[in-house]
């Protein structure tokens, strides 16, 4: 809480008008499709009036050998496909829509380990999510209001989610204050190892055989940007997060060195077998969580040919988990239009208290999981984007329509982006070195920035 | 992670993060909306880039810590 207080106490201070003249770009919205927009923002690069478009695209592939799923120890492949529209509208001269609707398709060997039979329905699965918001923009008091919902699906778990959000630009326009608030409310579909179904009557579909729970989340975001001199700026930012009800995943083993309990084997014809001799059990952990994030962005324009984006995060919760995060971006602009921007993270995180590797829990413990999210561990992650978005569009081409003037509507390929990232985790000295995370993946994005 | 467990502790990392800040605010200066075509570059945006959303989503999921940093701090899920 001390550190929560501090936190709070250097934003207010930063807040004060006394000393500053800003007026930056915003808060970035929140457009990964698990919740409405909550930062009012609208991207520099766009024209008053202008509806953009993105078609964003991912392909992201992981391999490890501690599933979660199998208590610790088991594969870690997954791959996920993410295509996502976001459609930026602007209604009249003050107020915009923004519709941000996508889809995940995965395919996990891990949670395919949930039941006995290799390459079943649980291997893969597709998530939905429709996030829509409003932002209302009243220039002569450099505020501007937002409000949106959202709704996320897949198989075994439903979100909605509710956002607001305001933000306050100085008169000269050198320093903004952006706050925000989202509550998501998910239900979750208790869908546990195969072996841990009491009342199990051997379907594997249907999800009316699972009992269901809850979670809330409630979140807090608060950023304050302004302007340091000609060519650098900053950004300090927080955000508080609340989570109530089922914080563990219920398809989680978790294997002790002392339980009593035989595992009670695999089913005759199976293809996977128990991962350990005695019982697991489900993943448990608190149902309250308390998370204060705090950090700061400083992009400075070194040259014409070069810029230096920096990012430091601080991370605190009452899981016990403290992290660092640092990142550094070097956008060189090989032409106007053309910019390479390589860029390198270093994450670095303690274990939550709940943690230990395969089959190190006591059955005495209150509190458990073998999820290797929450290990002690150090992350790289080094990479290549670039992105060519010349002044008058890569291309157009008309759409059905005609605009205000009557003339058919036209619409511009402004930009196009690609990014390709490598990121490899490893494991903490503190454990054995079998019992170390070594998740590697790899990622390739992309952007194609459209205007109407 | 022995080297590192100094800057582990929470009193530390938050000094060293409000110290750039505190050093470099006193030294603000106005700068007027004609001055401002550095600052007003894409790649000046304190904000990360659209297309890096789908970095910082595995990240949250992958990691024990995420937030502050325009991606995902949990709800919504898709957590696989």
């Amino acid at each position: 809480m001390k550190q929560l207080f501090l936190s709070l106490l250097a934003l207010s201070a930063l807040a004060t008008p006394a000393r500053a003249q800003t007026g930056t770009t915003q808060t970035p919205n929140r457009i990964d499709g698990y919740g409405a927009p909550v930062g009012p923002s609208v991207p520099v690069s766009r024209a008053p009036g202008e509806t953009t478009i993105d078609i964003l695209g991912g392909y992201y592939q992981q391999t490890g050998s501690h599933g979660a799923v199998e208590g610790g120890r088991g594969t870690q492949q997954l791959t996920d496909v993410s295509p996502t529209i976001i459609i930026n509208v602007p209604l009249d001269t003050v107020s915009r829509l923004s519709v941000n609707v996508g889809a995940d398709f995965y395919a996990s060997a891990s949670t395919d380990r949930i039941d006995f039979a290799l390459s079943t329905p649980s291997a893969n699965d597709e998530r939905i999510h429709a996030d829509f918001g409003y932002s209302r923009e009243q220039k002569a008091k450099g505020t501007i209001w937002g409000a949106g919902v959202g709704v996320s699906d897949e198989w075994d778990y439903f979100s909605l989610s509710v956002s607001g959000s305001f933000a306050k630009t100085s008169r000269d326009g050198n320093r903004q204050l952006s706050l925000a608030g989202q509550f998501f409310q998910d239900r979750v579909t208790l869908i546990t190892p195969i072996e841990l179904r009491t009342n199990y009557l051997g379907a594997t579909s249907g999800r009316s055989q699972y009992g269901t729970d809850t979670r809330q989340t409630y979140i807090l975001t608060a950023t304050y940007s302004q302007v340091l001199s000609k060519r650098l700026q900053a950004a300090i930012g927080t955000e508080l997060v609340s989570q109530n009800g089922l914080l563990s995943t219920p398809f989680h083993r978790v294997y002790f060195r002392d339980n009593p309990d035989l595992n009670p084997g695999s089913t005759p014809g199976s293809s996977f077998e128990a991962r350990f001799p005695t019982a697991a059990r489900i993943e448990n952990l608190p149902r309250a969580r308390f998370k204060y994030p705090v950090s700061l962005r400083l992009n400075y324009y070194a040259s014409d040919l070069v810029q230096v984006r920096g990012f430091y995060r601080f991370y605190n919760d009452n899981f016990g988990v403290t992290a660092h995060t640092l990142e550094l971006e070097l956008p060189v602009k090989v032409t106007p239009f053309f910019v390479l921007y390589p860029f390198y993270r270093l994450h670095t995180q303690t274990a939550a208290d709940y943690f230990a590797p395969f089959a190190q829990h006591s059955v005495a413990d209150t509190y458990y999981t073998s999820d290797y999210d929450l290990s002690a561990l150090m992350a790289h992650k080094a990479g290549l984007g670039l992105r060519y978005s010349p002044v008058y569009g890569i291309g157009r081409f008309r759409v059905p329509g005609k605009n205000a003037q009557g003339l058919p509507r036209v619409m511009r390929l402004k930009s196009f982006d690609l990014r390709y990232a490598h990121y490899q985790q490893f494991g903490s000295t503190i454990y054995a070195v079998s019992d170390r995370a070594d998740l590697v993946a790899n990622i390739i994005t992309f952007d194609l920035g459209f205007a109407l | 992670m022995k080297r590192i467990s100094f800057l582990l502790r929470p009193r530390l990392a938050l000094g060293l993060l409000l110290l750039p800040l505190g050093a470099a605010l006193p030294g603000c200066v106005s700068v007027a909306a004609y001055q401002k075509v550095y600052l007003n570059d894409e790649d000046m945006k304190l904000a990360g880039k659209t297309v890096e959303v789908p970095e910082t989503s595995f990240e949250s999921y992958r990691e024990g810590a995420g937030g502050a940093n325009g991606g995902k701090v949990g709800g919504g899920c898709g957590c696989n």
